[in-house]
């Protein structure tokens, strides 16, 4: 609460850290990474000591991971831990104070806007689907309004996303006529059509009925074997076991513990995460 | 699911549910107005205003039931009641007859003000869309400044009298000046023009508080997804908001139309003759105030239950199934 990161003016500490960042980048991989065999690239996303508060209320502590390419990182935590905030950092749909975002060695607060959004996709908890347009213009919108594309073509490439998570049927529908499921899968090809270098999913499943996650989860699944690099924030220990390459615990603003999903759900370092993951894996029992 | 409807069509629709052509026998009767008054406003521009319809005969008919009732009035004999009975009847048609005649004489002059109505209402409405727009989306998304001035705006026309906004752009700034010179046939006067920027400027007040609340219930999520997918802020609300926000305004917007069309009779206070001054000028020469009044009544509430039918039609054409209007919302 009271630790309050003022004082750094945020132009110098980007830049300095943009400098330093891509100065540095090489020798940190190797050694931070030495597991992950062939790691003479950057990593895909690069998360530095990020800072975020809003108003009095410190929100994000510090924050640093590294995502590679075809990496599957599953955050999970209490509510009110971070998560969404943090993923909201990355594609910039909220500001923050402190530390640095790389995406491809390219810090996002150098980036515009829109490009950088165009390179990492979300997926909403209340899927935002745009109410007024059917699965397949909502689909079509980015492709045609964001990336210029002509109309034929936008269809032809949105049809291919929809048939990705098969709702190529469906395209006509409008979501009012679409169940939970399908909904959150359109928002999921809507997101695949900017053909996204990362994907941010913010608990893709939380709001659907219990019987439409699995049909959710599988899409999610087919991503990840394709090679899709992905941020989940999820309690679906299931895919977290099958899917992820990495589990990260978040509690009040700070990572508590991260590493492979195995360890952290047999042997956890803290006894928070062992907590935690205790209480989550029995809810699940317990639907 | 097919849940309640906007308020204006549902009364209508309750209406019409008895009768199975109440709707087609509506729809056949504006149709017929509506082609009797473009009619008419075709031959008025040509030169010819005089009446489509005999005034003679009516006033014939009605001299003819008059004459029969005063006559069945006079009998003596033992059938006496029974013609009284039947005269009050008779009396009644010679007064529906000499409305009538009265109506036909008068019609044209009301059509060459209803002309200048549906001008003042119509302008009203579609340029003070124009503004309102934009005006709703500072007052929604804007940032302080444009928001306070968005803010400001609608609360200062909208806490005015609209007669006195006339007054001041008319009288006080003079606004006759910079028409000089663009008025014709069909707008008569410069007035006219003063009228239509009165009324714009009204209007789009008001038309930015239904937009404004129309946008409010647009969930701001589908927003954030916009920009997620990279449009920026401004094409988000331009693509997904808007199109949501302004089928939610419909109701509203049916509201604002059916006032300014009786609002707009406003403007005879700065010489505008649209249809209620027209009328007034006929009740001046002609001192028949009843007949008068209950004319431009009709005609008002032909053009009001047109728009609202309208209305209903183009809310119709533009429903996507499970957007607002039909679902919940009222
Ligand atoms: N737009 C916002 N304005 C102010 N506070 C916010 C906003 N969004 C989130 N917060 C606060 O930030 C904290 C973290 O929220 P969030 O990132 O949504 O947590 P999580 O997703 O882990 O549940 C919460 O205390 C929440 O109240
Ligand atoms: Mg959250």
């Amino acid at each position: 609460m009271s630790d309050q990161h003022s004082g750094t003016a945020d132009g110098t500490d980007t830049s300095a850290a943009t400098a330093s960042g891509t100065e540095a980048s090489d020798t940190d991989t190797a050694s931070a990474d030495a597991a992950t065999a062939g790691a003479a690239s950057q990593p895909l996303l690069r998360v530095e000591d990020l800072q975020k508060s809003y108003g009095d209320e410190t929100v994000l502590r510090g924050i640093s991971f590294d995502l590679d390419k075809r990496d599957v990182e599953v955050i999970i935590g209490p509510s009110g831990s971070g998560k969404s905030t943090m993923l909201r950092c990355v594609n910039r749909l909220t500001e923050f104070q402190g530390g640095a975002i790389y995406l491809d060695g390219e810090s996002v607060m150098a980036m515009n806007d829109n490009d950088l959004r165009r390179r990492v996709g979300m997926v909403f908890q209340d899927i935002n689907l745009f109410a007024h347009l059917t699965a397949l213009q909502n689909v079509t919108l980015g492709l045609r309004k964001v990336r210029g594309m002509g109309k034929e073509a936008a269809r032809e490439k949105a049809m291919d996303q929809l048939d990705r998570v098969g709702l190529a049927s469906q395209a006509d529908s409008y979501p009012a006529e679409l169940s939970g499921g399908q909904k959150q899968r359109v928002g999921i090809a809507r997101a695949l059509a900017m053909d996204p270098e990362l994907l941010l999913f913010d608990e893709p499943t939380s709001a659907l009925d219990p019987e439409l996650v699995g049909e959710v989860l599988e899409v999610m699944r087919d991503l990840a074997e394709g090679g899709m690099t992905m941020l989940v924030v999820t309690h679906e220990m299931g895919f977290a076991r099958r899917a992820a390459s990495s589990l990260m615990f978040l509690d009040e603003g700070r990572i508590v513990e991260r590493g492979p999903p195995e360890q952290l759900f047999d042997d956890p370092e803290h006894d928070r995460t062992a907590e935690f993951l205790q209480r989550l894996t029995t809810i699940s029992e317990e639907v | 699911m097919s849940g309640e409807r906007s308020t204006a069509r549902t009364t209508l629709a309750r209406a019409g549910e008895g009768l199975p052509t109440g709707r087609s026998v509506g729809l056949a009767i504006g149709a017929l107005f509506w082609a009797w008054l473009v009619v008419r406003w075709v031959t008025i521009w040509a030169g010819y205003s005089e009446p489509f319809f005999p005034v003679a005969f009516f006033e014939g008919l009605a001299t003819g039931f008059e004459n029969d009732a005063l006559v069945m009035q006079q009998n003596t004999g033992a059938l006496a009641p029974v013609l009284d009975f039947v005269a009050g009847f008779w009396f009644l048609f010679s007064d529906v007859a000499s409305f009538v005649a009265f109506a036909v004489e008068y019609l044209p002059t009301l059509a060459e003000g209803a002309w200048l109505t549906v001008v003042l209402t119509v302008a009203g409405i579609a340029f003070g869309l124009v503004i309102a727009v934009p005006l709703s989306v500072a007052r929604v998304y804007g940032g302080v400044v444009t928001r306070s001035l968005a803010l400001v705006y609608i609360e200062l026309i909208r806490g005015t009298p609209l007669l006195a906004q006339l007054f001041v752009i008319y009288y006080g700034l003079n606004m006759s000046q910079y028409f000089r010179g663009v008025s014709s046939g069909l707008l008569p006067t410069t007035a006219v023009w003063v009228a239509i920027v009165g009324f714009t400027i009204n209007s789009a007040a008001y038309q930015a508080e239904y937009i404004r609340s129309a946008l409010e219930s647009v969930e701001s999520g589908q927003l954030t997804a916009a920009r997620a997918i990279g449009l920026s802020r401004i094409d988000g609300i331009r693509h997904v908001v808007l199109p949501q926000g302004l089928r939610y305004a419909i109701p509203g917007w049916t509201n604002e139309l059916v006032y300014l069309i009786k609002y707009s009779s406003l403007a005879a206070f700065i010489t505008v003759v649209e249809l209620f001054e027209s009328g007034r000028d006929i009740a001046g020469q002609t001192f028949q105030y009843l007949n008068i009044y209950a004319l431009l009544a009709l005609f008002y509430l032909a053009l009001v239950l047109s728009a609202t039918l309208f209305m209903g039609w183009v809310e119709d054409r533009v429903a996507i199934p499970g957007l607002g209007v039909r679902d919940g919302r009222e």
